[in-house]
């Protein structure tokens, strides 16, 4: 009897080896590994935030001293008003904005994109060092913290969960379906009818775009989410739901069966979401997760829905990267379908 | 001046294109780390029945894949009613092909198979009643293929194939892990299809099942073709002893 247990529980082992199914478990701790590596320790060295300053404003001649001279913590960008330095917060060309005080012995306003972010952390910190240095223990500088993001909690975490819809229709089910059709040869017996490749792509492409706006329009139903600029919020989940659905495509033709398909999948997944969904809390991470195709359109969700901001150009130069993605790996897919790979 | 030769080597090698439904010319497909199909050239004529036989590994099965345009040659071209099979959609309606194992999405009925395959090959969906009936599927027709028997499934595929009567019919192993009355049923529908005039290249396991069956006999070992005759020759030939003896 444990002679079979054993035999049938190192046959086990070999099918998982041989369907791959064994690089979860060497993937993942070594993804999480990765992922801690890049999250900020205590003591971290921060990074220079870049701070607007209204150039007529009437700040505190010791504090704008004291700014200005801290140039390894801030760089000091001056806007002409208050629209133009929320503009710049918006479109990420500064990282918070100083209002002056709104009334006389009231500290300064410090406008952020999300209170509860990294970023925020580091100036509001990197203030206190330097009023603690300059003046002792005085009243703050910063007096209260206002962001642009709109909406409670609820609404502050819908994009991390439009990207995680968008990634699992277009990771997981995606190339495990088309593996599927790989696997039984269904996809060879579509191929003796005169239907075109392109035309079979295109089916899996509208097919995942489809299950995306889906999954994400359920969402937005169900928890009562408005759309932000609906017109740039579709744009993006429709260039995001071609670019996820083409890669997904082109991953389900590198395998063989469907074992593979979702150990790749997964092994894809991961590395797409976590970077983008935890960029906001740690500075190494955001500065890793653009490298990521999934950043760029969670970033712009995250513009679109909780900062309201409509067309701007890097959400623009966003959409163009994210269409060259899909496009790439759509005609990688078509190209393996063409040499019937794999099947 | 025009060589004589020449012209008349043009002349017989278009005549032989025009006359032959199929024709292999230096096909060759190598795997990564066996033969699969040496360079081979064969011409098959309209309305010949022909079997491939040869042991596990020989290259039946590569040899059908290959003119079922499931695999891609590494060399060499197939040519059907003379146009490159590398055209597809040119040559689509003219080859079907009935794997081994019957690819067809199980978790669908019968009719649904058929309806689908009925709608891509642009035809009548009239031409599905006329399948259910000649196959005697129409009992089957609301059932799930994963719940038909393997045999069941052989001639749903096979149904499926001659949705759009295709002049050349290739079975790869059409009696493999069929019980006995399907085996003799698989073999009349054979012998039907080539009187109505289709052209079949099948594969077989089996020489003596398909002696009174073929019209020519192909034999096959380790990716070359050793024998290419009719049954007659080919039972009187030493190779029959010398692969299944």
């Amino acid at each position: 009897m444990i002679q079979n247990i054993l035999i049938l529980t190192l046959n086990d082992l070999a099918v998982s080896f041989k369907n791959k199914s064994i690089f979860l478990i060497l993937f993942i701790p070594f993804f999480v590994y990765v992922s801690l590596l890049l999250v900020d320790e205590a003591g971290v060295d921060i990074q220079k935030t870049r701070i607007g300053l209204i150039q007529s404003a009437p700040y505190a001649p010791v504090m704008l001293a004291a700014v200005q001279s801290a140039d390894t913590l801030f760089t000091v960008l001056r806007v002409p008003d208050e629209a133009e330095g929320k503009k710049r917060l918006k479109e990420k060309k500064i990282d918070g904005l100083l209002l002056p005080p709104e009334k006389e012995k009231m500290g300064l306003v410090l406008v952020v994109v999300q209170k509860e972010s990294i970023l925020s952390l580091s100036i509001v910190q990197g203030f206190l060092a330097l009023q603690k240095a300059v003046q002792g223990h005085d009243i703050n500088w910063i007096s209260d913290i206002h962001q642009l993001q709109e909406g409670g909690i609820q609404q502050q975490t819908l994009p991390t969960w439009i990207l995680m819809l968008a990634l699992l229709v277009s990771f997981i089910i995606l190339p495990a379906q088309i593996a599927e059709e790989k696997e039984k040869k269904i996809l060879l017996a579509l191929l003796q009818t005169p239907m075109r490749e392109i035309e079979w792509l295109t089916a899996k492409l509208f097919l995942g775009m489809i299950l995306i706006f889906i999954a994400v329009l359920f969402l937005h139903l169900m928890g009562g989410f408005d759309f932000g600029n609906a017109l740039t919020y579709f744009a993006f989940i429709g260039v995001g739901s071609f670019c996820f659905s083409s890669y997904g495509i082109f991953l389900g033709f590198l395998c063989r069966n469907q074992a593979s398909a979702r150990t790749l999948g997964v092994i894809f997944y991961l590395p797409h979401l976590l970077p983008s969904a935890l960029s906001d809390f740690s500075q190494k991470l955001s500065a890793v997760a653009p490298f990521v195709p999934s950043y760029p359109f969670f970033e712009s969700v995250k513009s679109i829905l909780l900062v309201h901001t409509g067309t701007t150009t890097g959400m623009f130069w966003a959409w163009i990267y994210l269409f060259f993605v899909g496009s790439t790996t759509f005609f990688l897919a078509y190209r393996l379908m063409k040499k019937r790979w794999l099947m | 001046m025009t060589n004589p030769v020449k012209v008349i080597q043009i002349f017989i090698r278009k005549r032989n294109v025009l006359f032959m439904q199929i024709a292999l010319e230096q096909l060759t497909k190598t795997y990564k780390e066996k033969r699969g199909l040496l360079p081979m050239d064969l011409a098959v004529e309209e309305g010949e029945l022909i079997a491939l036989i040869g042991h596990n590994g020989a290259g039946k099965s590569t040899l059908l894949k290959l003119l079922a345009g499931w695999l891609i040659p590494d060399k060499g071209q197939v040519l059907v009613d003379g146009i490159n099979l590398k055209n597809r959609l040119a040559v689509v309606r003219k080859i079907g092909f009935v794997p081994e194992t019957p690819n067809l999405f199980d978790f669908f009925t019968v009719g649904y198979n058929l309806r689908l395959f009925a709608r891509l090959f642009h035809i009548p969906l009239q031409r599905i009643e006329e399948i259910l009936q000649a196959f005697n599927l129409l009992a089957f027709r609301n059932n799930k293929v994963q719940d038909l028997s393997k045999g069941l499934k052989q001639r749903v595929s096979i149904g499926r194939t001659l949705l759009a009567d295709p002049p050349v019919l290739l079975f790869d192993e059409p009696t493999s892990g069929i019980d006995f009355e399907m085996t003799k049923e698989i073999y009349r529908l054979l012998t039907e299809f080539h009187r109505s005039g289709k052209t079949i290249i099948f594969t077989s396991h089996r020489p003596e099942e398909i002696k009174t069956l073929a019209t020519r006999i192909i034999v096959l070992h380790q990716g070359d073709m050793v024998f290419n005759g009719s049954p007659q020759m080919y039972f009187q030939s030493e190779i029959h002893e010398k692969l299944y003896l």
